[in-house]
């Protein structure tokens, strides 16, 4: 049959496992939940960030090194500690040290950095390579004790020695202070000096080398906190003009702002909502409709939100609905209420676009990933599981039972395990290669090799 | 390498998913509407009510809950409000058909004595919308709507120290006080985490208003032996108040000192004399 073709490629297009990170056992720790997943500009590195602080970077490995089959595998290249839980006094609360989010700078020399945040403090880190050292030192011994100057009586210029590789990670900048809410989203601007940090009422502009300040440019706090009824759920900048950014909130609706136009940009220069189907309408139409992400296509010309049920997208230049809306997993409305009362109705799933922007993916539940092809309009599920990690293996696409006979194969909407959910997923920008995160794994899938 | 400490497991509710596969009302409602809106309904209380206080809780989540619960107030409300406290809180009339039914207010003596204006019963129809208002209000500071001091944070440079937060503290829902709520007390509860007001009154304050009405007609400069002038101290905010983090005020000093004059030796005399009672 067609099988999964066509989505993300051409019509021969499948999706092979390709490898899994992460401790195998059931038992899973929750420090080592991953939270948050991001390529870099290249591709070549590929960086997670989890509950318990810490950054884990993979790096793909040069093809034709090894085996001619690995084709480009991704190992561990650095991983530290980002950020640790801190213990706010004045509240008597903890700061969690888990990190939202991750965001690549464009590499500029050959040290590569990258943003982390968590609900609280934003840091810059620094990821450089060692494998040389300097010996010989006039001034100092092999052991670095300084030599006595009386005793030197020549001079010698120092050598570079070969060494192991040793890749560090330092922090270079710590932005803290800034956010008296949580920290949804970072976005690093096109100019590539500056960049914006979102909380649930207000979002800053930082300079990258500024840590002391930063510009308010959003701020929807109302006089009274009991008035409150909406906040900020993502926020992102444009990916070429340095001067336009997004921010979603939990009411569905998405803001386009101009900073030339004003210092505080609590006026937007555009406003998208798609007005409600009031024949769909129930309790929890405001819960679903709450955007959890929302992402500039790599042109800059469209964006893509995910809220609980669908995936839409965006004209820039239409704000009154979305030209393209995705059903993820419509065979969930009927179960609202069972979600609401679990509070997976208030999961956050992220979404992506492939690097020619012509298919979108997004996370559901039961390791359940979906892709959606936006021009031939073809869709596929398909699981991220040990089953079926054997190397290279074509990943079958599956299917949810909405009624009547279960075929063979389906798997039923009752039987769905909801602890399962795939919330952060990331695609390579320039290949056909996915990381998808199920809760401490972390799966690579690749196109087939012909 | 990558261990830190104790590995918390993941907490494992298996049999709330299990539960879950038959909703109350989830397909093909057999439920009657009202009673769909009032399990909603005690389920939103119960949510609000019961934030894991050891982590902040998300305020995303509670403006959602919130509103769910202000829709369907608006909702009651407008059907009528003869039995609408009544019903808020007789959540046991709701059958639930799936899992575990949530905790229903009227198990939850805070949130009873929260309903529960001084004194409104059970049964009593003249329901006010104060009350109403004011029981959500009450409720949404439970969920720990965070309270910060910067009133302008449109303001660059002040990114680093100033921001206060304020919620209610968890003893403030474990206590079993009753805690009579009425929408006054609560403006004034939120008032009193406004601290940008009292450092307002010193910096505005000139310090010569306070020393305007002493008469200091006595004190005729040809009779001072010494004249002694303290310029206004520069400090800021007292070591008191050095738990506040604000970011320092600066209080421009006024550009005349205050003039303390000593009298006489005579006049001296005379005040100890008369103190002393000889």
């Amino acid at each position: 049959g067609a099988g999964n073709a066509g989505v993300g490629g051409g019509n021969d297009f499948q999706w092979c496992f390709s490898q899994v990170k992460g401790a195998i056992d059931e038992d899973v720790a929750e420090a080592d939940i991953i939270s948050t997943v991001e390529f870099n500009y290249s591709g070549d590195l590929l960086a997670t960030g989890d509950k318990g602080g810490r950054v884990v970077i993979f790096q793909r490995e040069q093809e034709g090194n090894n085996r001619s089959h690995s084709r480009g595998e991704y190992n561990v290249y650095s991983t530290f500690q980002s950020h640790e839980p801190e213990f706010d006094y004045l509240k008597s609360l903890e700061i969690e040290e888990k990190i939202n989010k991750i965001r690549w700078l464009p590499q500029q020399n050959a040290a590569h950095f990258l943003l982390s945040t968590n609900d609280k403090t934003i840091k810059l880190w620094k990821i450089s390579e060692r494998d040389k050292r300097a010996e010989g030192y006039n001034l100092k011994d092999e052991n670095g004790r300084l030599r006595d100057p009386f005793r030197i009586t020549s001079l010698r210029v120092p050598v570079l020695k070969p060494m192991d590789l040793m890749v560090e990670a330092s922090p270079r900048r710590i932005f803290a202070n800034a956010h008296t809410y949580h920290i949804n989203s970072i976005s690093v601007n096109s100019d590539h000096e500056t960049y914006l940090s979102a909380d649930d009422l207000r979002i800053n502009l930082w300079h990258l080398e500024i840590t002391d300040r930063s510009f308010n440019i959003v701020d929807i706090k109302p006089a009274n906190m009991e008035e409150l009824t909406e906040v900020i759920t993502a926020a992102e900048c444009h990916p070429n003009q340095c001067n336009v950014f997004v921010y979603s909130s939990s009411k569905g609706t998405i803001r386009l702002c101009d900073m030339r136009a004003s210092a505080l940009c609590d006026r937007h220069s555009k406003f998208f909502e798609e007005p409600e189907d009031p024949s769909s309408r129930s309790f929890f139409s405001e819960i679903i409709s709450s955007i959890s992400d929302v992402k500039f296509s790599h042109s800059g010309r469209y964006m893509m939100t995910r809220d609980y049920l669908s995936v839409k997208v965006w004209d820039l230049n239409m704000e009154s609905r979305p030209v393209e809306t995705y059903q993820v997993h419509e065979y969930l409305r009927s179960k609202l209420c069972s979600l609401y009362e679990n509070d997976c109705i208030f999961d956050k799933f992220e979404c992506c676009w492939n690097g020619s922007d012509n298919a979108i993916m997004t996370g559901s539940y039961n390791n359940f990933f979906r892709m959606f092809d936006r021009n031939t309009r073809r869709d596929i599920t398909l699981e991220a599981s040990r089953e079926s990690s054997k190397p290279r293996a074509i990943l079958k696409p599956r299917k949810v039972c909405t009624g009547g006979k279960r075929k063979k194969d389906e798997i039923s909407v009752d039987s769905l395990d909801f602890n399962k959910k795939i919330l952060h997923t990331a695609w390579h920008p320039k290949e056909n290669i996915i990381a998808v995160a199920a809760t401490n794994n972390l799966y690579i899938f690749q196109d087939k090799i012909n | 390498m990558l261990s830190r400490g104790v590995k918390r497991k993941l907490e494992d509710d298996e049999e709330i998913m299990a539960a879950e596969t038959s909703g109350a009302f989830d397909s093909s409602s057999s439920l009657p509407y009202p009673q769909q809106r009032q399990l909603v309904l005690n389920m939103c209380l119960s949510k609000l009510q019961s934030c894991h206080m050891k982590v902040e809780p998300s305020l995303h989540r509670s403006v959602l809950l919130a509103n769910t619960l202000r829709q369907i107030q608006e909702e009651m409300r407008q059907e009528g409000g003869e039995s609408t406290l009544a019903a808020i809180y007789d959540g046991s009339s709701c059958t639930y058909n799936g899992g575990n039914p949530p905790a229903t207010p009227a198990h939850n003596p805070e949130l009873h004595s929260l309903l529960l204006e001084s004194p409104v019963y059970p049964n009593n129809s003249s329901v006010t919308d104060n009350t109403m208002s004011s029981s959500v209000s009450a409720i949404l500071r439970e969920a720990g709507f965070v309270e910060d001091v910067n009133p302008a944070p449109a303001c660059l440079g002040c990114s680093d120290s100033e921001e206060l937060c304020f919620s209610s503290s968890p003893s403030y829902e474990n206590d079993g006080d009753e805690q009579p709520v009425d929408s006054r007390s609560s403006d004034s509860l939120f008032g009193s985490f406004e601290i940008s007001n009292s450092t307002s009154y010193l910096t505005d304050l000139a310090l010569d208003d306070i020393f305007e009405d002493i008469d200091t007609s006595m004190y005729d400069s040809s009779d001072f032996s010494t004249v002694m002038s303290f310029p206004v101290p520069r400090s800021p905010v007292s070591s008191s108040e050095d738990t506040m983090k604000s970011f320092p005020t600066c209080i421009s000093p006024s550009s005349n000192g205050i003039q303390i004059c000593i009298t006489d030796l005579n006049d001296l005399d005379h005040i100890m004399e008369i103190l002393v009672g000889s």
